[in-house]
């Protein structure tokens, strides 16, 4: 607990800075992230990530030093490569993008691998901390690494929000943005560029292997929470800040750990709460909505069927007993008792000496579902051309669904017919 | 048959396309007149979408050139406006009825800057034209197929241009947004616009357009309404598919022979 207050007091300078660095890098990966999620290019952020690794490799052979600069632009070299090579072997060969993707991705990975082994067999003393690439080092970030990292963060995120409104286009409607002369090519290219850059400037909290969940995972959990892009743009590097803030914490608090890692389930947490919680598009309220649209069903059978008893002798508006209900239409019991309870308490029935009658609004909702079962049977017999026989089981569904537009078309369309194809009268 | 147009807007010259390296246009050669209503008809797989992709540059050309007011398309882009089909997008996509229709607007703002009120008003007077005006902050997943044609065509109107290419803009839309859409388009072209549409029902065509152009990967026939709406001319279009020129199409693509030898 010590360590906690001693991380979040901020007192520490060094812990300022790597709490800045760790914020702004997975921040603006996050950012980044969107467009390359909203473009559906997720693995090839994927592919980016590990290509990274030969780069960094080959820049500190060549350079004989761990100075991020050279870093930086070895790994932009390979990142691009990747790209440029998966580019062309789809265009140029059989081979389809994921293929392409897989291939490239575990080549450059391999390569990068041998390098590193090599490097670190190689007796080299400044090569230590160089396996820190891997699996991510926050508390690595300080001093020079810090500015320099932080500043192609904040780059990034300048130039994100400078063409915001040509990568949202381009992410809708490419086509479209062709056709307006809009510089489609360069903004690709510059997404491109951006999306190397943000797995350049990532690995050293998150990692090369896992850096592609940095890219991905907060947009893809910022989705759940917004329609707008801006707003989903904003979601997703909070949620990368936030992820990056406990990740600082943790390699403070235990500098053997491997950072990346934590910064990934951090945020694979956040988004599988997202998936769950999030209101209209999440598990949950989707559960809900269904649990909603089941009573509603339920409801209006039973209003249907009450309507149904009142037909035959023209007593609308007599009291039944739950058993006459169910002899006229089966429902389980224990499902007509609660929806005979809802109704009620909805104001549709009312119960007196133990028998259920409509009151005015219900025998209005019943009368309704009556007459767009019968509606929707003539139709489809009339327009649809399907046998009389056939239309019910349909029109059992369809019955819940018709909203007061399409139930006007459909009077329009059929003259206010008086008989269904059962000659059944149809309640107007 | 082909009549040329009096009063010329585009001319497509001896034009040459491929998808995916197969031919699927081969040589057309035609002008189309201002300020009609232009239908391209032609049976699923004739190069209809093909030919408005290929003149909005959005493909590369085999041969040939197309040339809008007389001029290359790059120097008029301003003033030509295309609607593409409405399944090209991801509809689920997090964006509102007023950004897709601001989107129109782009082109003119330029790079690095960002819609002004004047282009908010902009928008929402196209969205009236298509009587969409109440669904402005509505989430684009939540719009029907007709609803989805009518804010594309807002988005093109934002545009202001004097030339439209549509792609089926009347495909799955309910009667109410057909008869809207036409009437839009009615009222362009009496203001001297021109707009050419991609269409594959053949009756409403019949009703729709001032002028016709029939294709099959060939330009069957192009003209006014009277003169190439005629039975002899769709049985050319729809009648007997041009095996021979289908199956010289694939060999291109199996043998990866450009159209065109270059030396």
């Amino acid at each position: 607990m010590d360590t906690f207050f001693e991380f979040f007091s901020f007192s520490d300078p060094s812990i300022v800075a790597v709490v800045i660095g760790s914020i702004l890098l997975t921040a603006s990966s996050a950012v980044v992230g969107t467009f390359t999620f909203l473009r559906k290019k997720a693995l090839v952020g994927d592919a980016v990530a590990h290509a990274v690794l030969p780069g960094i490799c080959l820049a500190f052979i060549l350079s004989g030093t761990k100075n991020p600069f050279f870093l930086i632009i070895g790994a932009f070299v390979t990142g691009w490569l990747s790209l440029v090579l998966i580019d062309n072997i789809t265009t140029r060969s059989k081979i389809k993008e994921d293929s392409a993707i897989a291939i490239i991705l575990s080549v450059f990975f391999g390569i990068g691998i041998l390098m590193l082994t090599h490097i670190q067999h190689s007796g080299n003393a400044s090569q230590t901390g160089l396996d820190s690439f891997l699996f991510g080092k926050a508390a690595a970030l300080v001093g020079k690494d810090l500015i320099t990292f932080g500043i192609v963060a904040v780059i990034l995120m300048v130039t994100v929000s400078l063409f915001f409104k040509e990568l949202k286009l381009i992410a809708f409607d490419m086509n479209y943005a062709k056709s307006l002369g809009l510089p489609v090519k360069a903004i690709d290219l510059l997404l491109t560029t951006l999306t190397v850059l943000a797995v350049v400037t990532g690995i050293q909290a998150v990692g090369v292997i896992l850096m592609a969940a940095m890219l991905i995972t907060p947009a893809a959990a910022a989705r759940f929470w917004t329609n707008d892009v801006k707003t989903m743009t904003i979601i997703a590097a909070t949620m990368g800040a936030i992820s990056g803030l406990i990740g600082a914490y943790v390699s403070y608090v235990a500098p053997a750990m491997p950072t990346g890692p934590w910064i990934v389930m951090i945020i694979s947490a956040v988004a599988l709460l997202s998936f769950f919680i999030a209101p209209k598009r999440g598990i949950i309220s989707r559960a809900v909505d269904q649990r909603k649209l089941q009573y509603q069903i339920m409801d209006e059978n039973l209003l249907k069927a009450l309507f149904h008893l009142g037909e035959k002798n023209d007593d609308t508006y007599k009291g039944r007993t739950a058993e006459e209900i169910i002899e006229k239409r089966h429902f389980p019991k224990a499902r007509l008792m609660s929806s005979l309870k809802r109704l009620k308490r909805e104001g549709f029935l009312k119960k007196k000496n133990g028998l259920w009658a409509f009151t005015e609004a219900g025998r209005i909702k019943g009368q309704r579902v009556v007459k767009l079962h019968r509606l929707w049977e003539l139709y489809l017999s009339k327009y649809v051309k399907i046998a009389a026989d056939h239309v019910h089981e349909d029109a059992e569904t369809i019955e819940h669904i018709i909203t007061p537009e399409i139930e006007a078309e459909l009077e329009r369309m059929l003259e206010y017919p008086e008989m269904d194809p059962h000659e059944e009268r149809i309640p107007y | 048959m082909r009549i040329e147009a009096k009063d010329p807007v585009v001319e497509f010259h001896d034009l040459t396309v491929s998808y995916h390296k197969k031919p699927v246009l081969w040589n057309i050669d035609m002008t189309l007149p201002k300020g009609a209503l232009i239908g391209i008809i032609g049976p699923n797989g004739a190069g209809k979408s093909t030919l408005i992709k290929a003149a909005m540059g959005l493909l590369p050309l085999g041969s040939g050139f197309v040339r809008m007011f007389d001029q290359p398309l790059d120097k008029v882009r301003d003033r030509v406006s295309y609607v593409p089909q409405r399944e090209s997008v991801d509809w689920d996509f997090p964006a509102s009825v007023m950004d897709v229709v601001l989107m129109g607007r782009y082109a003119k703002l330029g790079l690095l800057s960002r819609p002004r009120k004047a282009d908010k008003e902009m928008a929402l007077n196209c969205l009236r034209k298509v009587g969409m005006e109440a669904y402005v902050n509505r989430q684009i997943s939540q719009l029907s197929g007709g609803q989805q044609q009518r804010v594309f065509l807002a988005r093109a109107l934002a545009q202001e241009a004097d030339l439209y290419f549509m792609d089926e803009p009347f495909a799955g839309v309910d009667a109410a947004t057909e008869a809207a859409i036409l009437g839009i388009m009615q009222e362009m072209t009496a203001q001297g616009k021109t707009v050419i549409v991609v269409h594959h029902d053949l009756q409403s065509a019949a009703e729709f357009f001032d002028w016709i152009v029939l294709l099959n990967m060939r330009l069957v026939a192009s003209g006014p309404i009277d003169k190439v709406f005629n039975n002899d001319l769709l049985q050319e279009t729809y009648g007997g598919k041009l095996t021979v020129l289908a199956e010289v199409g694939e060999l291109v693509k199996k043998r990866q022979i450009p159209s065109r030898e270059k030396y």
